[in-house]
């Protein structure tokens, strides 16, 4: 809203340095978001509407200032020269209108150039002075040509369904029944507060003009603005709440400025005002100031403030009755006049003191305390931790979503690029490593804590992305790439940092990810991670090479919380010594190590303490479709010190064992 | 012998001392200087005898002076040269070593266990909740029923059809702000209470330099029988001081938000120009950095506290904003785009 300097100080003193005055008042609650020639730029919150003119600033500044308003009124002429009929009191309480005889033709300059300085284009002397009015008391107005009204009258009514208007501005609109329009004896000739018809509007012909000055029901207006996707300076005041006393008060002070530009001439006005309203009562006590605010503010200054604010304030002892004046419909309780008085008493005047802790505070939430040990474990792993946007697009989404179901869609997206919520974390993650890999930055561990939106609602996971480089380089070696065993390790970390009981991972066939090079995770039979090789043309997909080697995995977070609810005992360390026996086996190469591991634990006595796996071999002198697998076993007795015998014992059933599962030949 | 002679071998050693380098150099200057047989020195000293008799004692003293000083200073530089010489199996200890792959924390993450820390420290709680939200939580149990304009300063982004939140509603929403969790947890909850509720909120703002869509908020919540505004003050004034500097200023300016009344947004004073106005604070010397106000009461009867008994305070913030300010980031995109180069700036 602009205000201009001059202007104010029409309505009340103000000290004679724009940014003095701005400054002041923007500590009021009125940020200013600009100041340039004189003209203040305020940003008026949506809570207070009478603030959008000149009048409602003014009486800020005499609150701040200790300086009264200077009002002019004008006498009306009453008579029923239009008849006006309000069919619905509820959208429309007060409907005013004065009929003048008009000349329609060009502002005089000082009009128009006070428009201009408030930022309003000057049109002609009436159009202009509603827009003064407006700006300055904040009522808005429209003005028709009474020759273009059919039958010479106004019906304020619903309209009807199936009814068109041609507003202002050009456009043919739809108009149903939950809007309120302005009608003559035939059809629509104005939406109500919003915008009028074009065909009544008034021109250089025009020699009789019906000045509507009118108060709609605020929800109504906002309504049927958004509804018709039309948003005006008389939409924006009413749908926040307008004055239902300030009719008559701005049609009497349109008359007296056409009269004074010589633009015509009033010649009556009608007022309907079905049902009077009372101003609203309240109760303000002084010691709830003192509750609220935390300062016991002298009774003179409350009753100072509500005065210049235009409260009536009747003080009884320690509190005050208080009529709230119709130009404010957001002081609907005690603690809104508490603010009117803090507001101006100055927060800056508050003591600054700290809230009494009463009692202990309750346990935090287990999930921050988990997600604060998965970043410190990943950070230590060396990945970077990364933050992605939850809506990305479909496309990127489709390949991760659970078989049979589609990513949640978001009703009305900024554009296509955040068009549903991620059912994955991946995605992001993976957009995020091809920006990196575009800058050249090959050897990249990324990883995201966050939610995510599955088919069984909002859930929370961590996802890694590892592409480029498996270990770090140095002088000394030379560095492989990664593989499916580097990301499987950051998986087995947080596994075993969250003791998630006896995880099992298993091949898995994954939409997303390379068959052969993918698994997933269970335990307990829930499933808490997948992880495998991005397939190729995702990846390319996303702008990464597709020849390059990219590693994900996805970890179900709530998963993690539950599993670290136990007890913690130490163990004694062991007495007596372990045995070591090394064994190599040739066995079907696609057999999984962990059926051997499976095999050997069956077999083996309680004397088995670990299986350790430490060389995997194909090639020269193993025969086709054969491998060799590598194991270490450590025994160890926890009341005794183990013999060979027993190891070698030990050992020739394991050997038994795996040459009758799996035929395997011990080399 | 002449004292020329003795001038030029001492300026000839000098020139064979500095252009040695290791001990094996050092070691063939000394023998070149100082051999019994065939040294330069002994060579000199044997000159000795066809020197006039009467200048034989002078040039004598001057050849042993010079024969010590070149003992003197071999001896010094072979003891430098020997001292430093590098044990068998030795390393270059100036080549770089095998260092642990060590990730960084994203810099929202820093800030935002920052914030928590210090909020603790004052006794609060923190709490986490959904991303998706009922129209409820969101915004009418917080003082903003359906067609109030201030729907408006928060827009919003809504879902197509409804997704199940992780509080198990049915959520028609992304939530704006995570005041819905300050609801759900006073529906829960007798006073007092003391929280803070970090968390990420939707806006449907369009990327720039200063907004993206998605944000980190931190929203607190105070409720008790004698909370104040003065209470707020003395709070804020805490958390801004650890945060940015003891030696910051902080201004409270009335505001409006639904579900606070009195409203106030916070200013800390400008780093760049101290206060006296720039660019950066848009001349006022102030910047914005929180949102906050007493809560109306119209929230606790919505949850079910009694407002005449209980009063409590709120307040809200961006920390991407905040980061922008504290790190003197010029583009709020970079927390979003993860590139490692950004990333690596923030401390391990």
């Amino acid at each position: 809203m602009n205000i201009v300097h001059e202007w104010l100080s029409e309505l009340v003193d103000v000290p004679a340095d724009t940014d003095t005055v701005a400054r002041e008042i923007s500590l009021r609650g009125f940020e200013v978001a600009a100041v340039e020639g004189g003209v203040i730029d305020f940003e008026i919150t949506a809570n207070r509407p009478d603030c959008l003119s000149h009048l409602g600033i003014a009486r800020e500044a005499s609150a701040i200032w200790r300086k009264s308003l200077k009002r002019t009124s004008a006498e009306l002429p009453h008579g029923d020269a239009v008849p006006v009929t309000i069919e619905d009191p509820q959208l429309c309480p007060r409907y005013a209108a004065t009929v003048f005889d008009v000349r329609v033709g060009p502002s005089p300059e000082w009009l128009a150039r006070r428009l201009e300085a408030a930022g309003v284009r000057s049109i002609n002397n009436i159009v202009d002075i509603t827009n003064y009015v407006m700006l300055e008391l904040g009522q808005p107005m429209h003005a028709f040509d009474l020759q273009r009204l059919q039958g010479g009258r106004l019906v304020i009514r619903r309209a009807r369904p199936g009814e068109r208007l041609r507003t202002l501005d050009g456009l043919d609109r739809a108009l149903d029944p939950e809007m309120l329009v302005i009608a003559d004896a035939d059809c629509p000739v104005a939406i109500g507060g919003v915008m009028g018809g074009h065909d009544s509007e008034i021109g250089s012909s025009t020699t009789t003009m019906v000045l509507e000055s009118a108060y709609f029901q605020p929800a109504s207006i906002r309504r049927t603005s958004r509804r018709l996707n039309l948003k005006t300076e008389a939409s924006t005041r009413f749908e926040r709440g307008g004055d239902i006393e300030a009719p008559l008060a701005g049609l009497g002070r349109a008359a007296q400025l056409i009269e004074q530009v010589g633009a015509g001439k009033a010649r009556s006005t009608i007022d309907v005002y079905p049902v009077r309203r009372e101003p609203l009562r309240l109760t303000l006590r002084a010691p709830r100031i003192a509750r609220v605010l935390g300062v016991r503010v002298p009774a003179e200054d409350v009753d100072r403030i509500l005065t210049a604010l235009e409260f009536t304030a009747t003080r009884e002892g320690e509190s005050w009755t208080v009529v709230v004046p119709t130009f404010r419909p957001d002081v609907l309780r005690e603690v809104d006049l508490i603010e009117e008085v803090g507001r101006h008493y100055g927060f800056d005047r508050l003591p600054t003191t700290f809230p009494v802790l009463a009692q202990a505070q309750r346990e935090p939430d287990a999930r921050i305390e988990r997600d604060r040990g998965i970043r410190q474990l990943l950070t230590a792993a060396g990945f970077f931790e990364s933050m992605t946007f939850a809506f990305i697009e479909r496309e990127a989404a489709t390949p991760f979503c659970e078989p049979g179901s589609s990513p949640a869609a978001i009703a009305n997206p900024l554009s296509e690029k955040f068009a549903v919520l991620r059912p994955s974390l991946l995605p992001g993650l993976v957009d995020s490593c091809a920006h990196n890999r575009r800058r050249g930055l090959k050897d990249v561990r990324l990883f995201e804590i966050g939610s995510r939106f599955t088919a069984s609602g909002e859930g929370r996971a961590t996802g890694l992305v590892w592409a480029g480089a498996g270990d770090s380089a140095h002088w000394s070696a030379g560095s492989r790439t990664v593989d499916f065993f580097d990301v499987k390790g950051a998986v087995e970390l947080l596994c075993s940092a969250f003791e998630v009981p006896g995880p099992e991972f298993a091949p898995a066939e994954i939409a997303y990810l390379v068959g052969g090079r993918s698994a997933t995770v269970t335990s307990e039979g829930r499933t808490v991670a997948v992880l495998g090789q991005l397939l190729p043309v995702i990846a390319e997909a996303r702008g990464l090479p597709g020849a390059e080697d990219v590693y994900v995995a996805e970890i179900d977070t709530d998963a993690l919380v539950a599993a670290t609810q136990r007890e913690l005992r130490a163990h004694p360390l062991p007495k007596y010594p372990s045995i070591v026996r090394d064994i190599s086996i040739l066995v079907d190469e696609a057999l999984p190590a962990a059926s051997v591991r499976g095999t050997i634990r069956s077999a083996a006595p309680e004397l088995l303490q670990s299986i350790v796996e430490f060389d995997r071999y194909q090639g020269k002198g193993i025969p086709e479709g054969r491998t060799s697998l590598s194991l270490r076993l450590t025994f160890r007795s926890p009341e005794r010190t183990l013999t060979d015998d027993e190891a070698e014992a030990a050992m020739d059933t394991i050997v038994a064992a795996l040459e009758r599962e799996h035929g395997a030949q011990r080399r | 012998m002449s004292d020329s002679s003795i001038d030029s071998l001492r300026t000839q050693f000098k020139t064979d001392l500095a252009a040695a380098v290791g001990e094996a150099d050092l070691r063939v200057v000394r023998d070149r200087y100082l051999a019994r047989k065939g040294g330069l020195l002994s060579g000199l000293l044997k000159s000795l005898g066809s020197s006039p008799a009467a200048e034989r004692p002078r040039l004598g003293q001057l050849a042993n002076q010079l024969k010590q000083d070149i003992e003197t200073e071999l001896e010094a530089r072979l003891t430098a040269v020997t001292s430093t010489r590098r044990p068998k199996g030795s390393v270059d200890v100036t080549l770089p070593g095998r260092r642990p792959p060590v990730g960084h924390q994203h810099p929202l993450a820093i800030l935002r266990e920052r914030i928590e820390q210090i909020f603790t420290r004052m006794g609060f709680l923190v709490i986490e909740g959904p991303e998706l939200e009922d129209d409820y939580h969101n915004f009418e149990a917080l003082n903003m029923p359906a067609e109030h304009p201030a729907r408006d300063m928060q827009d919003t982004l809504y879902l197509a059809s409804p997704v199940r939140s992780s509080a198990g509603n049915p959520a028609t929403l992304l939530r704006t702000h995570t005041s819905g969790m300050q609801i759900r947890y006073m529906e829960q909850h007798a006073p007092p209470v003391r929280l803070i509720a970090p968390g990420r909120v939707y806006r449907r703002d369009n990327l720039d330099l200063t907004h993206t869509p998605m944000f980190t908020q931190v929203e607190g919540l105070v409720v008790g029988e004698h909370v104040t505004l003065a209470d707020l003050k003395g709070t804020l004034d805490i958390f801004v001081k650890e945060l940015f500097g003891q030696d910051r200023r902080v201004r409270f300016r009335p505001s409006f938000f639904p579900y606070t009344e009195p409203s106030a947004e916070v200013d800390i004073s400008c780093a760049a120009c101290a206060g006296a106005g720039c660019s950066m604070c848009k001349r006022t010397g102030w910047i914005e950095i929180l949102g906050s106000g007493m809560v109306h009461p119209a929230v606790f009867e919505a949850v079910g506290y009694d407002s005449e008994k209980y009063t409590g305070f709120a307040f809200g913030m961006g920390i991407e904003r905040v980061a922008l300010l504290k790190w003197g980031v010029e583009d709020i995109r970079l927390f979003y785009e993860n590139d490692l180069r950004f990333l690596e700036q923030f401390p391990l």
